[in-house]
């Protein structure tokens, strides 16, 4: 096992390698730069911009500012900001632990609520619960982040008053329990279009197992309906819809722009939005690399979750 | 975008423009004689883009977001306010209070705020309450001592001499000396530090100072708009600076230390950043203990916010936009102030082909439906502009009138110089099409539908157009509209400094010499203006003389010149619209100086 991840491990740096050089072509193919406006800027002379050009390095041919930046990389240097001149670590760092809070909120909601919803809906196959499901996960999948969260705004922050608009702090409080309450609106917005989803992955992978022999021989041999649904039917659905959870744990990534700056929620989402806008390339690679490693690990997870699932699955 | 509202005491559009329709339609829909489906189509039948398509839904829909309709109150607390002239400091009824914490909303966090290298206005809107100058604008464009208590320029304009005021303190409890000044100047000239600008400064040969008390700047020049740079520029205590280039640069960019009225002690990325009274300020401490920024970078997070009371005001690089205003009007202890700004949106016509001749400008001007837009889709929040100075600055002529919306006179004047329809309506000459490409700026709905009002305009009387959106990196980069050699004009808006030196949009210096060139008269990348040589002169002869009366009269023939010429189609001057609680006093925004200029003056009532 321990043999096993080290191996995926190790093959996760070629890939992060290729990721890095793919994103630094494609962000150098994108018209404009980080110095496209410097040009139209009255109070700046031709030979102040080629000076700030080279201090950025950006007078260099684009091979070598790769393999710079790679040599870089590979000593835990991701270079310094073009905008805000202190390290991109440190640039990243601020605001990285922010966004693992809000995709972990926001992961661990729409989990409990899918898995809850899907087999409750699928043991009444077409009841009353399991077309209620139906009606909100479509309309949970059809919704877009910036309304709904706006929507959630508006009738919790303005109409109720039960939860501030945004924000991750009231002023001059840092406690936990002010923590939550300005995670509860974020977290559902970003956990509403998975929650839609995977409840109907739940629901169907559900349905398939509660068809199979060994649950009629659960029930045979007179085991609480309890403990067939949730001991043997749940464990043997899970193992497909743990799959779904990893593809789509980079849509979390992906929402995280949205939801952030709807809510002003200080994360790395932001941080890319913004970096993108003035073309801060160190950000956007430092950023970029970062959320290639958070993918590799989701599916490695993904993967050790295989194995704790069902015993005939060995590494 | 488009007022619901049907007046038909003021027609919408002059005759010959197919947008009196749009107005119809607005109304038949409201009236309820037309569907949504029958909207769009009809619209699409009169040739309606669909992104206004779009806004005429909106503005007919019955729960139209946050957009307080004033004949049909929405409830009990809608009320119907107006914009307020910001041309005083606010004074509510009340007594003032001592202390108090503002909160206030921006929609953008500080990238840096090293004064020398931030390219954000939120950077310069908190730098204004932190850091102090020689010298500083007030809102009505004055300049008002600060660090220096006077001033005198000598007779050859050559050597500036300031009074510095005593028994200043930086926030790191340093006394100001002029050494301060002198490392500032040595800091933005050195290169490995890579000051954005260095204007006005490198124009120096020497600062001194005879006793400490008096600063003696002499320059290298005459250079009018010296003052404005240099005199209004940040100065750093020497112990900073003193740190080197590289390290002053990171360090200080999130921790500046100057001697405003307020301190920085907090700064939480992407959340806040929080300043605090400084005590020793040498004007007396600020009335509020503490202002904290709150960074919202939606503008509809912004108004929720509003509402809520979480914040207490807008302002600044995160004030509203013409088009947020309405919903702003409807939140009742919220307060919409109003100022002009120093941007104007402008239409440049790149000179080539058909756009070298001065009448075919002088016929898309008229052609330009620009007060309509102004009324309409602005909804009357913007100005009017004839050239490139604001008015109520001490340079703007006065005596020049916009040309009117005039599709017959436009149709003359390309007539007259033989551009004429061809069997499928498009003008041409000798072969040659009339063909335009209208650019503007990606994701401002605002440009949007005014490109497209334009583009219907322009198509209607012969000249073919069409709209292309792209985002600004593009734009400006190599890959832009400029640097193709096709008839284009580009919709976008330059903002214009203190001083009135515009030799950066005309002067022939100014024209780039390849697309990664530098330099802001980009219509004159083909060929060089009909008129260049002329607005050379002027241009350059208005920095060569520090008598205000002489560059007035420059700056007078100048804007006459650009509106006779048109190089450029001038649109309008943009405005502001911060937004304050009700209880909050002394504030007093403007374009001539950044959102904490006068914290020192604010307070709270109770």
């Amino acid at each position: 096992m321990l043999r096993y991840v080290i191996r995926r491990l190790l093959g996760a740096i070629p890939l992060l390698v290729g990721v890095s050089v793919l994103s630094f072509v494609f962000m150098q193919l994108a018209p404009g730069g980080p110095d496209a406006l410097f040009a139209r800027n009255a109070r700046m002379s031709p030979e102040q911009i080629a000076n700030i050009r080279h201090n950025m390095g950006l007078d260099r041919p684009m091979h070598e500012q790769l393999l710079v930046w790679l040599g870089n990389l590979l000593q835990g240097d991701l270079g310094i900001s073009y905008t805000q001149y202190r390290p991109v670590t440190t640039v990243i760092w601020d605001v990285f632990p922010n966004t693992v809070i809000l995709i972990t909120a926001g992961l661990l909601l729409s989990l409990v609520v899918s898995l809850v919803f899907g087999v409750l809906a699928a043991r009444r196959q077409y009841g009353f619960f399991d077309n209620v499901t139906s009606f909100v996960s479509y309309f949970g999948l059809a919704m877009p982040v910036f309304w709904f969260g706006l929507m959630l705004q508006l009738l919790f922050a303005v109409k109720l008053g039960w939860l501030p608009s945004a924000n991750m702090h009231s002023i001059g409080e840092d406690g936990f329990w002010d923590l939550l309450k300005h995670l509860a609106l974020p977290a559902f917005t970003i956990a509403i279009g998975s929650i839609a989803g995977w409840s109907r992955y739940v629901r169907s992978s559900t349905l398939e197992v509660l068809g199979q022999d060994y649950v009629r021989t659960a029930r045979a041999k007179g085991l609480r309906e309890q403990r067939v649904v949730w001991g043997h039917v749940l464990k043997n659905a899970l193992i497909p819809f743990v799959t779904v959870v990893s593809i789509d744990i980079p849509l979390y990534l992906t929402g995280a722009v949205l939801t952030e700056t709807v809510y002003a929620w200080p994360g790395m989402g932001r941080l890319f939005f913004d970096s993108l806008a003035v073309r801060d390339y160190p950000v956007l690679m430092g950023t970029l690399v970062l959320g290639a490693v958070l993918i590799v690990l989701g599916n490695l997870v993904a993967d050790i979750l295989y194995g704790l699932l069902d015993p005939r699955i060995k590494y | 975008m488009i007022d619901p509202v049907s007046r038909p005491d003021r027609p919408m559009w002059d005759d010959g423009v197919q947008p009196q329709t749009i107005n119809e339609l607005i109304q038949a829909r409201i009236d309820g004689r037309l569907s949504r489906r029958d909207l769009v189509r009809r619209a699409a039948q009169i040739g309606i883009a669909a992104p206004v398509i779009g806004v005429m839904l909106h503005a007919t829909s019955d729960d139209a977001f946050g957009a307080p309709n004033p004949g049909r109150p929405s409830g009990a607390t809608a009320r119907f306010q107006e914009t307020v002239p910001a041309d005083k400091a606010t004074a509510p009824e009340g007594a003032p209070q001592t202390g108090g914490t503002l909160s206030i909303g921006t929609n953008e966090e500080p990238d840096t705020l090293n004064p020398y290298v931030t390219q954000l206005v939120t950077s310069s809107d908190i730098l204004a309450g932190v850091m102090s100058r020689l010298l500083k604008y007030d809102s009505t464009q004055q300049l008002q001592p600060d660090l220096a208590t006077g001033y005198e320029i000598a007779e050859d304009g050559l050597t500036y001499t300031f009074n510095l005021r005593g028994g200043v303190k930086f926030h790191n409890g340093d006394p100001f000396t002029p050494q301060d000044v002198i490392d500032t100047w040595k800091m933005i000239m050195n290169p490995d530090f890579g000051a954005f600008s260095q204007l006005g400064w490198e124009k120096i040969k020497d600062i001194t100072s005879p006793d400490g008390e008096r600063l003696v700047i002499t320059t290298t020049e005459v250079f009018a708009p010296f003052l404005s740079y240099v005199g209004s520029d940040y100065i750093s205590p020497a112990k900073e600076l003193a740190k080197g280039p590289e390290k002053f640069k990171q360090e200080f960019g999130r921790a500046p230390v100057g001697s405003g009225p307020m301190k920085l002690v907090e700064w939480t990325a992407k959340q806040q950043v929080t300043l605090e009274k400084f005590p020793e300020y040498f004007g007396g401490p600020a009335k509020l203990d503490k202002i904290i920024l709150r960074i919202l970078p939606d503008d509809n997070t912004q108004l929720v916010q509003l509402r809520t009371g979480e914040i207490q005001m807008v302002g600044g690089a995160g004030a509203l936009g013409a088009t947020r205003v309405d919903e702003a009007l409807g939140i009742e202890n919220i307060t919409v102030l109003e100022h002009a700004t120093l941007g104007w949106s402008h239409l440049d016509l790149k000179h080539i082909d058909f756009l070298r001749e001065t009448k075919v400008r002088q016929a898309l001007d008229f052609a330009t439906p620009t007060q309509q837009i102004i009324d309409k889709l602005l909804k009357g929040r913007a100005v009017i502009s004839v050239a490139d100075q604001a008015p109520g600055s001490w340079a703007f002529n006065p005596d020049i009138q916009p040309r009117p919306f005039d599709t017959k006179q436009a149709e003359a004047l390309l007539d007259e110089v033989g551009l004429v329809k061809g069997s499928d309506g498009v003008r041409e000459r000798d072969g040659k099409k009339f063909e335009m490409e209208l650019w503007g700026i990606a994701g401002s709905t605002e440009a949007q539908q005014i490109i497209q009002v334009i583009a219907q305009s322009w198509n209607g009387i012969g000249i073919k157009t069409s709209p292309q959106f792209q985002d600004v990196s593009t734009i400006w980069g190599p890959e832009g509209y400029q640097f193709t050699d096709k008839m284009t004009a580009c919709l976008y808006s330059w903002f214009n400094s203190n001083d009135p030196d515009d030799m950066f949009y005309w002067h022939s210096s100014q024209i780039p010499d390849s697309p990664t060139g530098t330099g802001g008269n980009l219509p004159a990348y083909f060929h060089e203006y009909n008129f260049q040589a002329q607005i050379d002169d002027l241009t350059s002869r208005a920095v060569k003389t520090t008598d205000q009366e002489e560059r007035k009269q420059l700056y007078f023939q100048i804007q006459q010149l650009l509106h006779d010429e048109v190089p450029v189609i001038f649109m309008y001057w943009g405005k502001s619209f911060p937004a304050i609680a009700k209880n909050i006093g002394g504030f007093w925004p403007s374009a001539f100086n950044r959102l904490l200029w006068n914290v020192q003056d604010w307070y709270l009532t109770q």
